[in-house]
């Protein structure tokens, strides 16, 4: 099945519904991210990834948990909150599509099921577009992403020029497509091939990263950096969270936030001792998490190469050298 | 020679002869036009070093961390020079603590787009305000004529419209803190942000939060701020920040007279931790 661009728009303004949210890549006050889909909404799908990635979706910066507080006799009462809605999004990304794979690890497996997690993640639905061509920090195809496919979004769509190809992958996916009948049509079309000028080689280097705890690329790489929370809050698959609360006297909401690796309160104890006093520890953290720990615990990166950290980081501090220095070391 | 040839040869000698430890300068990036801070202690290191018109990060802060190791070398232009005399007049560093090589600058330039950046447009000193010598030339840049035209602009908003605005500029921010941990006065042991038990700024991100968080910070910097621009320049979300910090000044200017802070090591002590019988108290 093929969608025509000119088809794409109309599509969409059929999508908008009061029974779901429709989140599109656009352009808010000069920030690139997903947002609600209304009238004068214009996405846009020019861009290669947004600045903001999409997993405040499932996983929003600020979120609450429940309200509590003390009713007439003095006992205590705990009102849960479920915020979750049904959601649709549309022409997130593969490199994106693949940062769920990894929350989805994290907050569905081995075990462990976060509630707040579950329930959005079954309300989304992934509409995701290929990508006819790169931006100049995208890397994906390095990190075993490729830009034209994401086997776990609901529907997927192929770049193909004038059109593009439409495959529904899931049973949502056969749902959602079989809605859009007036305005597909029959046909395949050869996807363009993305060109990234950007590539860097793993080969090795998850292995290699495990003798290298104590190796002095560390204090080389982090005495620039800032502790910044930049590159951990733009990462579509950083997913670290704390947990607080608003107090007024008897009552209160307790609710999680994202948190930062890079934060020296982010391992502070009570107590005062912190794991990870210095940055050569938080950067060496954030690193190893991202191409070695996830990957002996959950059989993938945690780095999908969507270029966000090396764009936006404000000393420079690129995840792809290091990956190149780690490569070059004997 | 080149200011770059000079640097390359002085940060070898500095390093080879043990004057210093360590020497700051910057190094080219994987991208083109793109330079990246640098931090060498090894003296065959010193030909990674680079000077142009892209190297856009301002280095003084990384003088304070950098102490611990020895005795610091670095480049410093204007602004990594008041910055330098910030951290030393805040006791952060001492002058002896660093050897500065300086160098004139004309403006540094967006990789992408070859524009002049706006901190640098906006920059009144582009010549080192203290070194221990020159490689090369002043620059001797003339200053831009006018310092508070944004302050302007916002102060022509009516209350309603500038309500308007800061609620969207603070529903941008993501409290990544790239703002604070770039900016030479931030060096309290303690961010106000970092101690949770007194809370004084909730986790949450929302505007009320966002906005306690950046106005505290711009009170608690006001008199120090060097105007470099690294805080707006270095914040992911593009919020409009020297507008907040030049607003200050611009007020503290109106009430104690013109100043610009950070520009000798004798300046006088902060404007808002000093008090004078003389001091203005228009609300009483
Ligand atoms: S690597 Fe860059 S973005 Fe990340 S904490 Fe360090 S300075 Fe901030
Ligand atoms: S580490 Fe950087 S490049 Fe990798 S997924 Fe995160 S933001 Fe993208
Ligand atoms: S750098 Fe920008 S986004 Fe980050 S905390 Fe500061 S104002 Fe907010
Ligand atoms: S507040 Fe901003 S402009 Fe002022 S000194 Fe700090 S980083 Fe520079």
């Amino acid at each position: 099945m093929i969608l025509t661009k000119q088809n794409l728009m109309p599509l969409l303004r059929n999508l908008t519904g009061a029974e779901r949210d429709v989140f599109v890549p656009t352009q808010v006050d000069g920030v690139s991210k997903f947002a609600l889909m209304d009238k004068g909404t214009v996405p846009d799908f020019e861009q290669v990834n947004t600045t903001m990635p999409p997993k405040d979706l499932l996983f929003p910066q600020t979120q609450k948990m429940y309200h509590f507080d003390v009713d007439a006799n003095g006992s205590y009462r705990i009102h849960e909150y479920d915020e979750s809605r049904e959601q649709l999004v549309f022409g997130i990304r593969p490199c994106d599509m693949r940062s769920i794979v990894c929350l989805d690890e994290v907050f569905l497996t081995k075990g462990f099921v976060d509630e707040f997690y579950a329930n959005a993640r079954e309300k989304l639905t992934c509409v995701c577009i290929g990508c006819a061509s790169a931006a100049e920090t995208c890397f994906c195809a390095s990190m075993d992403v490729d830009p034209q496919l994401a086997p776990n979004a609901d529907v997927m769509l192929q770049d193909c020029g004038d059109v593009y190809n439409v495959i529904a992958q899931t049973p949502k996916g056969e749902v959602e497509v079989a809605a859009w009948a007036p305005f597909v049509e029959e046909g395949v079309v050869e996807p363009v091939t993305c060109e990234q000028s950007l590539a860097v080689s793993m080969e090795g280097v998850v292995d290699k990263l495990e003798g290298m705890y104590d190796h002095p690329i560390w204090d080389n790489l982090s005495i620039k950096c800032l502790n910044c929370g930049t590159c951990t809050y733009l990462c579509p698959t950083c997913h670290c969270f704390d947990i607080s609360q608003d107090m007024r006297r008897k009552d209160g909401v307790r609710f999680r936030c994202w948190d930062s690796c890079m934060f020296s309160e982010y391992t502070m104890m009570a107590g005062g001792h912190n794991p990870r006093p210095e940055k050569l520890e938080r950067v060496r953290n954030r690193f190893m998490h991202k191409l070695n720990f996830f990957e002996r615990r959950y059989g993938m990166s945690l780095c999908v190469g969507c270029g966000r950290c090396v764009e936006k980081c404000p000393v420079a501090l690129d995840i792809t050298r290091l990956i190149d220095d780690v490569a070059a070391i004997g | 020679m080149t200011a770059q040839d000079t640097i390359r040869a002085r940060a070898r000698e500095l390093l080879e002869n043990g004057e210093v430890t360590t020497f700051i300068g910057w190094e080219s990036g994987r991208f083109e036009n793109q330079t990246t801070p640098l931090v060498i202690t090894d003296a065959s290191d010193a030909d990674k070093l680079v000077c142009n018109e892209y190297c856009v990060n301002t280095l003084a802060k990384y003088a304070r961390d950098v102490v611990t190791r020895g005795k610091v070398g670095m480049v410093v232009r204007g602004c990594d020079s008041r910055g330098i005399v910030r951290l030393i007049n805040d006791q952060v560093i001492n002058r002896e603590d660093v050897y500065l090589i300086g160098v004139g600058c004309a403006g540094v330039r967006d990789r992408k787009t070859g524009e002049l950046l706006k901190k640098c447009a906006e920059c009144r000193h582009g010549d080192p305000v203290i070194c221990d010598e020159m490689a090369g030339d002043a620059a001797g840049r003339p200053q831009p004529s006018e310092r508070f035209k944004e302050v302007h602009e916002v102060e022509l908003m009516t209350q309603p419209e500038r309500s308007r605005y800061f609620e969207g500029v603070y529903a941008k921010c993501i409290r990544c803190y790239a703002c604070r941990d770039v900016c030479p006065c931030c060096t309290c042991r303690e961010c106000f942000v970092d101690q949770r038990r007194e809370n004084w700024v909730g986790k949450q991100n929302n505007v009320a939060e966002n906005r306690f968080y950046s106005l505290t910070r711009v009170m608690h910097i006001a008199d120090r701020c060097i105007e470099c621009g690294e805080c707006e320049r270095a914040c992911p979300m593009g919020l409009p920040l020297m507008k907040l910090n030049r607003k200050v000044i611009k007020d503290l200017n109106d009430l104690f007279g013109e100043f610009e802070s950070s520009m000798t090591l004798d300046e006088e002590p902060g404007k808002l931790i000093t008090y004078d019988l003389v001091d203005c108290e228009e609300f009483m």
